[in-house]
């Protein structure tokens, strides 16, 4: 029975994605080397020493990783569901910059030099949150109704909603940053315990864990893989194929609101160039993790740790202290080989399962 | 008439599941018109395209003027001499008229295109055909029957020693037909060779001098079109022995009519149709490839629903608008192209059947995933799916296993009217059987079911009674006591009985 549980845990397709973040994690930690960071007494707050620590393996370092990586996975999450269904969303970065310029208005209004500077914290800020994830929402909505009522491409659609959304927030920001939000929003998502950040990474593994609910044990998931896997198949089975599709792309947008919220928090700021080219490096996420761009594959933890991976990608090049400039080609190089061993290793699996 | 042009030495062609061609020997004279008859899946088709380079044989050999012709490709045979005038139209639809009749031979200097040369040249070949057609037109917008011309003018038009046709008239009206025929007689007279493929006999008796009747992949005899009749030709065409592997008939009691359809109408594919199928009997529905069987069950189904007609369910009228109506009145479609149609070839085999009864498995928001597996479990053991798991990849199976999981779909459903279109199509004799035997069965325990077949033994065995189809009307019904395979043929086939 154990060993079962083994073989199904080494078959299952994010193995070989938690293989290849162990073996980077690895090759960092080895290759790294040490920095000198100060001891500070816990009381005090003085420096009464140093210690050399693990440039890769430090919490803080995890946590930036992990941090950085929250908002591109929890997009990623919402684009593998689309990408499943065989859609694909182009707009994702101008509706997270939407949503996000959208809460950062009412934050300024409802902040402390805001016109309701009194307003009480208790509602503020789920006020706010509520905001930003409405309007990702609206935002992926409207994506799907064109794309279903005008029976045009997804990848059009979304490619002139792109400059849309992004036209919309340049247009109500004027083109400036809206900061000054409330004190407390920000400090909620600062707050730490031991090294590390605490909201984004929950809602990370709260919106992994909706997505694999969602994909796995809902009617309309599992109407999502049949509609990418087979656009014909489904409507001969009576599923009705545009309803699965609007509402697929609805919660993509919402996505896109969520990791809005995880970005105001973080940085206290959001102007119309917020995530700007933020949507290839979430659909990059999304095929690192496994899903198809011709539809019916893909998993939401796959989702997850492929935005770890282009994350750990970043950040390995700053600790190996490899020239920044070489950033991008990198990062392209590691998403075309991710995406040609990921299909390799399906197609050995597959052979597998049918011979069994 | 001269000697052999073509020769084909024992050629045998495989496909997975079917042996499509085996053992097929015979000549064709230079300069002479050679028809090749037989039913539905008899292999004329794919003796066409073995010549037209398009498939290669498994074994055997054609010998094209006297040496071996090892054509790798249609292009191959193109250089060659040979052209097929397809019976399913392959063009690119966004290019126009004239870039299609030159595809892969545009006239051209240095790399590019000489535009008004190329648009002369397209002028004068679709005259010739008479069509009158800008060349500049986008294929998309051309009718089936312009299609078809403009497939004939490609082929006609390229200096050709052989030219196949492969059911050049099934989209064409009796004026465009005759056009075609005279096409025919002047590629006769300029000494060109040619292969037609057709199942009307009244054309083939018209314009070949001789007839090669193909069945079941085999070739059964070559007559000469001046010393036979439509009924030799029809007798040799049916003449196998039917197959012991059909179920004894149950002959279950006929219940009250679970599926009624009055004056069902679709301009272009059908007219007027009108049947009742009841509980406990197997309606078949023959007719040849293009008589509007599929049509039918689509529109019925509500994939197009029809134009005019009414339709009742259990002996209420019903309007179905699209497929998700047609299976809350209780009604399944196992449709005729199994990858295309019928399964999700991503999705394993639990989720290819539960799919159309997703919203049975539903808890609230939630999919009852242990509900699914017994329903999967269940229906893997009483249609004996041959798979590792009911988690194994659908894309894995056998076709004949794929079929079950797609009719699964249905009884899963608790469908109580079935329409199964071509249910055993590229399935293997085994898996056949069990099918046929699961159809009487389903039949049996009071459910109504329309057989759609081009497999005739298979309608023949199966079936209460037979309603028979010919260009899109209902032309005759068979009781089961009284049908043979002659006057099924004759039916389908616009013959009238001797």
């Amino acid at each position: 029975m154990q060993g079962k549980y083994l073989t199904n845990l080494l078959r299952a397709k994010e193995t070989g994605l938690i293989v290849v973040i162990l073996a980077l994690g690895t090759l960092l930690s080895i290759f790294g080397g040490t920095v000198t960071q100060r001891v500070r007494d816990p009381e005090t707050g003085r420096v009464t020493g140093q210690v050399q620590v693990n440039k890769f393996l430090q919490p803080m370092n995890i946590d930036i990783i992990l941090k950085n990586s929250s908002w591109t996975a929890v997009m990623a999450v919402g684009a593998t569901m689309l990408i499943i269904s065989g859609g694909i969303d182009l707009s994702i970065g101008g509706i997270y910059c939407l949503a996000a310029v959208c809460g950062a208005m009412l934050l300024r209004w409802l902040g402390p030099s805001g016109a309701h500077a009194d307003a009480s914290p208790i509602w503020v800020v789920p006020l706010a949150i509520a905001l930003t994830m409405t309007v990702g929402m609206l935002c992926g909505l409207a994506n799907g109704l064109m794309v279903v009522l005008l029976k045009v491409h997804p990848f059009i659609i979304t490619l002139g909603t792109m400059s849309i959304f992004r036209g919309i927030a340049f247009v109500t920001t004027q083109a400036q940053a809206v900061t000054d939000y409330p004190e407390v929003f920000g400090q909620m998502f600062r707050h730490t315990m031991g090294d590390f950040t605490l909201l984004p990474i929950a809602m990370v593994v709260m919106v992994g864990l909706a997505g694999y609910v969602f994909l796995q044990h809902t009617v309309l998931g599992r109407s999502a893989y049949a509609v990418g896997g087979n656009e014909t198949a489904s409507m001969y089975s009576g599923i009705r194929v545009s309803r699965v599709k609007v509402l697929v792309f609805a919660l993509a947008g919402l996505a896109g609101g969520i990791a809005a919220v995880i970005t105001l928090g973080t940085f206290g700021s959001a102007d119309s160039s917020t995530g700007r080219g933020y949507e290839l490096d979430v659909i990059a996420a999304a095929v690192v993790g496994g899903a198809s761009l011709s539809g019916g594959r893909g998993t939401a933890l796959g989702a997850v740790l492929g935005a770890i991976v282009i994350q750990l990608i970043a950040n390995g090049i700053v600790i190996l202290e490899i020239d920044q400039n070489y950033t991008e080609i990198i990062k392209g190089a590691v998403i075309i080989l991710a995406v040609v061993m990921d299909r390799v290793s399906t197609a050995m699996n597959e052979r597998r399962l049918v011979r069994a | 008439m001269g000697s052999a042009l073509l020769r084909f030495e024992n050629i045998t062609k495989r496909f997975p599941g079917v042996t499509a061609l085996e053992g097929v020997t015979f000549d064709v004279a230079a300069g002479e018109c050679h028809a090749l008859v037989g039913e539905n899946g008899a292999g004329k088709s794919t003796l066409g395209k073995l010549v037209a380079g398009i498939y290669q044989p498994d074994d055997g050999r054609i010998l094209f003027d006297g040496r071996p012709a090892d054509f790798g490709s249609p292009l191959d045979a193109a250089r060659a001499g040979i052209r097929i005038v397809h019976q399913e139209l392959a063009f690119c639809p966004n290019l126009s008229v004239a870039e299609n009749l030159f595809l892969g031979q545009m006239p051209s200097a240095c790399g590019f295109v000489r535009r008004q040369e190329m648009e002369r040249q397209a002028r004068a070949r679709l005259s010739d055909v008479g069509l009158s057609i800008n060349p500049h037109a986008p294929m998309n917008k051309l009718s089936t029957a312009q299609e078809q011309l403009v497939q004939i003018a490609v082929a006609v038009g390229q200096k050709a020693r052989v030219v196949i046709f492969d059911e050049p008239t099934s989209s064409l009206s009796p004026a465009e037909a005759e056009r075609l025929f005279a096409i025919i007689g002047r590629l006769k007279a300029d000494g060109v060779t040619i292969l037609y493929v057709s199942h009307h006999l009244s054309e083939i008796m018209r314009l070949t001098d001789r007839v090669t009747v193909l069945r079941d992949g085999r070739c059964i005899n070559t007559l000469r079109t001046s010393t036979t009749s439509p009924d030799e030709i029809v007798r040799l065409m049916i003449g196998r022995p039917l197959g012991d592997y059909y179920p004894t008939h149950v002959g279950a009691q006929r219940g009250p009519a679970l599926l009624r359809v009055r004056g069902l109408s679709s301009p272009g594919k059908f007219e007027d149709i009108s049947f009742d199928v009841h509980a406990g009997e197997i309606v078949g529905l023959a007719g040849l490839v293009g008589a509007g069987r599929s049509e039918i069950a689509q529109a019925i189904f509500g994939i197009e629903p029809a134009a005019q007609g009414t339709i009742e369910v259990e002996e209420r009228p019903v309007v179905l608008r699209d497929p998700r109506n047609a299976i809350e009145h209780g009604i399944g479609l196992l449709p005729e192209d199994r990858k295309r149609q019928g399964l999700v070839l991503t999705m394993d085999c639990k989720a290819n059947l539960t799919l159309a009864m997703l919203d049975r498995l539903r808890g609230g928001w939630l999919l009852d995933r242990r509900s699914e597996r017994a329903v999967a479990q269940e229906y893997f053991g009483w249609l004996r799916i041959r798979a590792p798991s009911i988690d194994a990849p659908v894309a894995g199976l056998s076709g004949g296993n794929q079929q079950k999981v797609a009719l699964a779909k249905w009884l899963a459903r608790k469908c109580r009217v079935l329409m199964l279109d071509e249910p055993t199509r590229g399935v293997d004799v085994g898996a056949k059987a069990e099918i046929h035997a699961l159809i009487d069965a389903l039949a049996a325990e009071g459910r109504a079911v329309l057989l759609i077949s081009s497999d005739l033994p298979e309608v023949l065995n199966l079936s209460t009674r037979i309603l028979v189809l010919c260009q899109g009307r209902l032309v005759g019904e068979l009781a089961r006591d009284e049908a043979t395979q002659e006057k099924l043929m004759r039916l389908m086939a616009n013959v009238p009985a001797v």
